[in-house]
């Protein structure tokens, strides 16, 4: 009974359905190694699983691309704005050569082995003001609550809008009392969060593709046989099918639960916001260690 | 000897000065912070950044340097209730313990703060060993206080009696 | 549990009851575990540093500290205290009503009860004994008994805490104390008016009315603060968080520009206070961030969690022994650490059971306030016997009665969770438990 352990740490809740991923994919591994799960952040600090996957903390883990891309610049690319269309292109790119390039960049440097990306919904404007949302122009002066740091800012600002940093667990009350005029999350987030009971609208902008990335670090997929590495891989990519399945169907239900509860939804110009988020991306410092030509072979897919 | 305790106290309260620098900074830059956003509208992040450093390093660096043990917040039911021997007794036996975790746990804890060096904060840029070597500088001051505190207690005079009214809780 | 974390626990109480502060009892207790694990030492910087770094809601606590800090040494307690004095020193036992007046405005500011006790306390302290017109005890016991109520009106540290380990909010937090504390502050006032029939306290001079307005009017600054707060939270001016430093900002304004009692020597002073008292509570804070990473590697609060509802308690029945717990366990521990050590252990059940976070929130703030009363070890007992230089033995038998009504009171709030619910449900608080 010396199964090697596959301890785990992630950020969202018991309760996600990324929870039900990984049990699905620990049954799947119980035959060869034992998964030991820890949710809600309590292990490791969101963004500080990577450190802990390179120091041999940990063994597996849901690390945000943005955390990858801090150590490879060239990441960055896979985490701006208007890039993947939806969870069937960003799986796409994963499968493609180019993406197995990314992948060898994480492996090589960072000493971890992607088994897939897990998707959880596309981020959207969403308002506690009236103003209808057409183009970038018309987010001028709205103050959009988006995560700290430097990126997340430069996204904000390509939207348009006046990108503000505020704590995720105060954004409920900013959003209520008005400290802030919106905050851009994926639906499900929207739910869970309860941010919906204070906005008026939701601008279907899908500026960002919400995912993070299953890995496990390279010491602990080398311990394993040839045979136990496939079936581990096997057993994250079945998991990851049934949690993009599930998300994508818990959007196209939000949407109409949303509507029904009285929130203004509507698509803007996306083509608008894609053009000047792309323009301004490409103009900044950012797309200078973006590795050659992977932007167009990305849009290609 | 004198002349010794003079730069002392010299030092210690050039500590104490940076200390409330750090309290001030904190202070200055929220209001800072909320006068961009809410009067400016132009919101900042940076602020929030600094904050967060000040906090980290106010709490080490007061720790290691500033406050001393009977201002913590400790348990000091039995401590104050026995006899100056068996107190004398308790120091030694802590600061030993204390020496002896901290400076064996001190080579991992100074690998991981160089390995650090792969991570910037998310504005300013600032590498986050930098940031995070006063957790080295604390481990040391832990190990070097302790020696002190077990050395005075084995040797030195009597410590001070213990004054309820100077115990440190933030409720 | 494991050897190692049986070894661990143990080492840390026994540091703990050698005097070694809290944080660095619980550091040392953890590279004990890491140790005998065969783990990656270097774990206890990271989960210090990384924790402290990622919680920004934290920074909160500094800021409410050096606001308690500037209102006591300007002269804003003293305007309160002759405004209040105004208002209810008529009445018989007038200064022990002052007393719980002031308490309640100077909560509205506060969030620290030690604070309240040190300050605005002292100061009460002097009044309601100098002429010998109360025992030291009495009038000790009833500053204790009053500060209690400090962090249960908004604003309040150990509700920043408890959010923090709850992932709570604090707007809503802040709201739910509002109600119990006040019901808490009345109770006190009943107490006090039916003790002063039966021991024939004093009347205060009475103030003329006519000069209310002008006493009101030097007070106004003080009086608005709570207001400010509120309309800061909640007003969309700043997040909670930040309201601690609009808290600190405008007390500094109101003493150092409109009042000029407080100079820059005075200004340094509190400052360096502050920050000191900031080190240890946030080192308090550290030490609990690198032990929570031995409990949740061992899943204690998953078993705990599991054992208890193998009991099938009911809600109700968990609640009681919370209560019961968290007030033995305040005779014994500093609220902080069972704010930070305990309480985390206990919310999975809570949530499990569908108790409310925020009324859960509340109840345990409540608690851990009272542990601050409640002898051997309540810190408010330990700065009052001093201050008022009364034997331990005369207070405690002075705090009693208020304790009693407190604990009925905490009852209360336990058992009618709109108590605390109803004002944030105003504010348009959901409970998560409720809507499905
Ligand atoms: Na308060
Ligand atoms: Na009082």
């Amino acid at each position: 009974q010396d199964k090697p352990v596959l301890r785990f740490s992630a950020v969202f809740s018991e309760q996600d359905i990324r929870a039900e991923m990984m049990k699905q994919f620990g049954e799947g591994v119980a035959g060869f190694s034992t998964l030991e799960p820890y949710y809600g952040g309590n292990l490791f600090k969101q963004g500080t699983e990577l450190v802990a996957l390179q120091r041999g903390n940990l063994e597996m883990g849901n690390i945000a691309p943005q955390d990858v891309s801090n150590q490879i610049p060239a990441w960055s690319l896979l985490t701006s704005g208007y890039l993947f269309r939806d969870a069937e292109h960003l799986r796409k790119f994963f499968d493609s050569e180019v993406g197995a390039e990314f992948k060898k960049m994480a492996e090589d440097q960072l000493g971890i082995r992607i088994l897939g990306p897990t998707y959880f919904g596309i981020r959207q404007v969403g308002l506690r003001i009236d103003k209808e949302i057409k183009t970038p122009a018309d987010m001028a002066g709205v103050k959009l609550r988006m995560p700290g740091g430097d990126a997340w800012q430069f996204l904000g600002t390509a939207l348009g809008a006046n990108p503000t940093p505020m704590a995720y667990a105060e954004v409920y009350t900013g959003l209520q009392t008005g400290a802030i005029d919106g905050q851009d999350n994926p639906l499900p987030n929207v739910e869970n969060m309860k941010f919906y009971e204070v906005m008026k609208q939701i601008v279907l902008t899908s500026h960002l593709v919400g995912y993070d990335l299953l890995v496990i670090s390279k010491a602990a997929w080398d311990k394993l046989a040839p045979a136990d590495q496939e079936a581990l891989q096997a057993a994250a990519t079945a998991a990851i099918d049934f949690s993009q399945a599930k998300h994508v169907e818990r959007e196209a239900e939000l949407l109409k639960k949303f509507e029904t509860d009285g929130l203004k939804i509507y698509a803007p110009d996306v083509d608008a916001f894609r053009a000047n988020t792309q323009k301004l991306y490409l103009e900044s410092e950012l797309a200078k260690s973006w590795p050659e030509g992977a932007l167009d072979k990305i849009n290609a897919l | 000897m004198a002349s010794l305790t003079r730069i002392g106290a010299w030092l210690h309260a050039r500590a104490e000065n940076l200390l409330a620098a750090m309290l001030a900074t904190m202070f200055v830059v929220f209001i800072v912070q909320i006068v961009f956003r809410y009067l400016l509208n132009f919101p900042i992040g940076w602020t929030h950044e600094i904050s967060v450093i000040m906090w980290v390093w106010l709490v080490l660096f007061g720790t290691a340097f500033v406050v001393r043990d009977h201002e913590e917040i400790r348990f000091d039911l039995l401590y104050s209730t026995v006899s100056e021997r068996t107190r004398r007794a308790m120091v030694v036996i802590c600061a030993v313990t204390v020496v002896f975790f901290f400076a064996i746990s001190l080579p991992a804890v100074l690998d991981y703060i160089g390995f650090m060096k792969v991570e910037k904060t998310a504005y300013l840029k600032i590498r986050f060993d930098w940031l995070y070597s006063i957790y080295g500088l604390f481990a040391v001051a832990m190990i070097v206080r302790q020696l002190w505190l077990g050395y005075q207690a084995i040797w030195g005079r009597p410590g001070d009696p213990i004054d309820v009214t100077k115990i440190k809780s933030g409720i | 549990m494991s050897l190692a974390f049986a070894l661990s626990l143990g080492l840390i109480t026994v540091l703990a009851f050698m005097g070694l502060p809290m944080g660095a009892s619980m550091i040392t207790g953890s590279i004990l575990y890491l140790l005998m694990r065969g783990q990656d030492m270097g774990i206890a910087a990271e989960q210090l540093l990384n924790g402290m770094y990622t919680n920004y809601i934290m920074l909160a606590v500094p800021l409410f500290i050096l606001a308690a800090e500037i209102m006591n040494s300007g002269s804003l307690s003293e305007r309160l205290l002759n405004w209040c004095n105004a208002v209810v020193g008529r009445f018989r036992g007038g200064l022990a009503q002052v007393n719980i007046l002031q308490s309640i405005v100077f909560a509205g500011m506060s969030g620290s009860a030690i604070a309240d006790a040190a300050g605005s306390g002292k100061m009460m302290q002097y009044m309601m004994t100098k002429d010998g017109k109360y025992t030291p005890s009495y009038a000790a016991a009833l500053t204790a008994a009053t500060a209690v109520i400090g962090p249960i009106i908004p604003p309040s540290i150990p509700m920043v805490l408890y959010a923090l380990v709850a992932d709570t909010s604090i707007g809503y937090l802040f709201l739910g104390g509002v109600v119990p504390g006040l019901l808490m502050a009345g109770l006190m006032m009943l107490q006090v008016a039916i003790t002063a029939r039966i021991r024939n306290f004093p009347v205060e001079q009475p103030v003329p009315l006519r000069q209310l307005p002008r006493m009101t009017w030097q007070a106004l600054p003080v009086l608005l603060m709570p207001a400010v707060l509120m309309f800061g939270i909640y007003g969309g001016v700043t997040t909670p968080t930040e309201a601690a430093a609009v808290a600190a900002f405008y007390a500094l304004i109101v003493s150092v520009f409109i009042y000029r009692a407080v100079k820059l020597p005075d200004l340094y002073s509190s400052v360096l206070t502050s920050a000191k008292t900031t080190a240890s509570i946030g080192m308090l804070i550290a030490g609990a961030l690198v032990f929570n990473y031995v409990v949740t590697i061992e899943n204690i609060p998953r078993t705990i969690s599991a054992t208890l509802l193998a009991w099938d308690l009911d809600p109700t029945m968990f609640l009681i022994a919370v209560n019961i717990l968290l007030l033995l366990l305040g005779c014994v521990l500093e609220g902080t650490t069972i704010l930070l050590v305990i309480v985390p252990v206990l919310i999975p059940t809570a949530q499990a059971l569908g108790i409310d976070m925020v009324h859960f929130g509340v109840v345990v703030v409540v608690n851990i306030m009272l542990g601050l009363i409640t002898p051997p070890y309540g810190l408010l007992l330990f700065i009052m016997t001093r201050i008022a230089n009364t034997s331990m033995r005369a207070l405690v038998a002075d705090v009693g009665p208020f304790l009693v009504g407190l604990i009925i009171a905490l009852l209360v709030f336990t058992f009618v969770p709109d108590t605390v619910l109803w004002l944030p449900k105003l504010f348009g608080y959901v409970s998560p438990s409720i809507t499905p």
